[in-house]
């Protein structure tokens, strides 16, 4: 700024002639300096009053609007990342607790399986143990059965070939004993 | 006439002369453009705050710019206190503003450019701050005059000098900006005048410079306003928080 002065002096002083019209400068005539300050304070009065009570005010207002609209547009976004969280998370709940459903459910249904089959299993068993038993028994009645008609057959087969080799009619209770004691003796040996 | 580089501050009168009491306080050219300024200011704040838009438009987004332009300058140097005197600040910066761009205008004038202008300008604001500054802290105030951590031996010399300082505020201030737009403007008007006395060959140098320099003050201009502003500012954060 002092440089600029200094240029204006120097080229004044290149230009005297210049100023030779008006010596001087027209801010020091004080002929219109009431009129300069009349006019600036009431210019300057209108205009601060103009601004501080219309302007202003309205432009605050405006400034203080979109502050709380996007206040207002962050907190309702906030919210609803917060809902959308919890319902996130609600969901997991849900996906989690049927998770375990399903894993009980077939659990269960593994046991009930299992017990049917197993419960099968052993009526079955049984049913097999009963016939066999029962087969079982008879065998062996049969087997007593076959000992005493082996035993008649045997003595009538003693009697009748006795009777025709020698003629003679034997001893029917002779040839029983016979027959039994040798039957006795090798009932081991056949059945 | 035309050649002298001062002629374009002179004031004349426009239309009929007013006298009151005695005093001409008569319609002038200089008085012109300051309404010219303030109907622009005016023009443009209405234009700015015609329709409150969410999404701003250009000149709604310039008017909220200088609004918190404004705003910040006040928080950032005289803190919240400074909030009442929001609307005075900012009449302050856009007339100042105003006043120095529309006097870069040619054939207009540069209401700032006279020491009257700038000086009630900067006694009013002086005189406020100082009736501020005693209403907020009573007799309190006239410590602002004696720095703390002086040495003793100093203490005398340096009031001297504060006080010296502090009165001076009115002439700094006014001074600055009148000098500014006259300097300015008188020399954009000496190399518009070596355009022409050189002529179609010498003076296309004086031409350019005179481009530059036309770059230059409107920059004077603006950082003109914002330093009349930002000072108004600092002195006024002299008076609210006491003590430095």
């Amino acid at each position: 700024m002092k440089r600029y002065l200094v240029l204006v002096i120097v080229l004044s002083t290149i230009c005297t002639d210049l100023f030779a019209a008006e010596a001087g400068m027209p801010q020091l005539d004080p002929k219109y300096w009431a009129s300069q300050a009349f006019w600036l304070v009431l210019v300057f009065s209108v205009l601060y009053i103009s601004i501080a009570n219309f302007y202003l005010p309205k432009i605050k207002k405006n400034l203080d609007n979109r502050e709380n609209k996007i206040k207002e547009d962050l907190d309702e976004a906030n919210n609803l990342k917060i809902l959308s969280e919890k319902k996130l998370k609600e969901y997991e709940i849900i996906l989690q607790n049927s998770k375990k459903e399903v894993t009980k459910i077939l659990l269960e249904s593994k046991k009930k399986l299992d017990s049917d089959i197993q419960n099968k299993k052993n009526t079955i068993e049984k049913e097999i143990e009963n016939e066999l038993s029962k087969a079982q028994k008879e065998i062996l009645e049969l087997k007593k059965n076959s000992i005493n008609s082996i035993n008649i057959i045997s003595q009538e087969i003693a009697s009748n070939i006795i009777e025709k080799i020698s003629g003679d009619k034997l001893n029917e209770s002779s040839i029983k004993a016979a027959v039994e004691d040798i039957s006795k003796k090798n009932v081991g040996k056949y059945l | 006439m035309a050649n002298n580089p001062m002629q374009q501050f002179s004031v004349h009168k426009i239309g009929p002369e007013i006298k009151i009491a005695g005093i001409d306080l008569s319609f002038t050219n200089a008085s012109l453009f300051m309404v010219v300024s303030a109907a622009l200011i005016g023009i443009f704040l209405f234009l700015g705050t015609k329709e409150k838009k969410i999404i701003p438009d250009k000149i709604q987004l310039v008017a909220e710019m200088f609004y918190s332009f404004v705003a910040k300058m006040i928080s950032d140097t005289a803190g919240s206190k400074a909030k009442p005197y929001f609307p005075f600040i900012f009449s302050l910066f856009m007339f100042v503003l105003l006043c120095n761009m529309v006097g870069m205008i040619p054939y207009t004038f540069t209401v700032t450019s006279h020491i009257i202008v700038t000086l009630i300008m900067a006694l009013f604001i002086f005189i406020a701050v100082t009736i501020i500054g005693f209403l907020k802290h009573g007799f309190k105030y006239l410590s602002i005059f004696v720095p703390s951590g002086v040495p003793t031996v100093l203490l005398p010399l340096i009031t001297i000098i504060e006080i010296i300082s502090y009165l001076s505020r009115p002439v700094s201030l006014s001074v600055r900006l009148f000098a500014n737009m006259m300097a300015g403007h008188t020399m954009l008007k000496v190399f518009g005048g070596f355009v022409v006395s050189l002529g179609i060959l010498g003076g296309w140098l004086p031409l350019s410079f005179s481009v530059a320099l036309t770059g230059l003050e409107i920059l004077v201009a603006f950082l003109q306003a914002y330093v009349f502003a930002i000072l108004t500012c600092i002195y006024l954060n002299d008076a609210l928080n006491l003590h430095h």
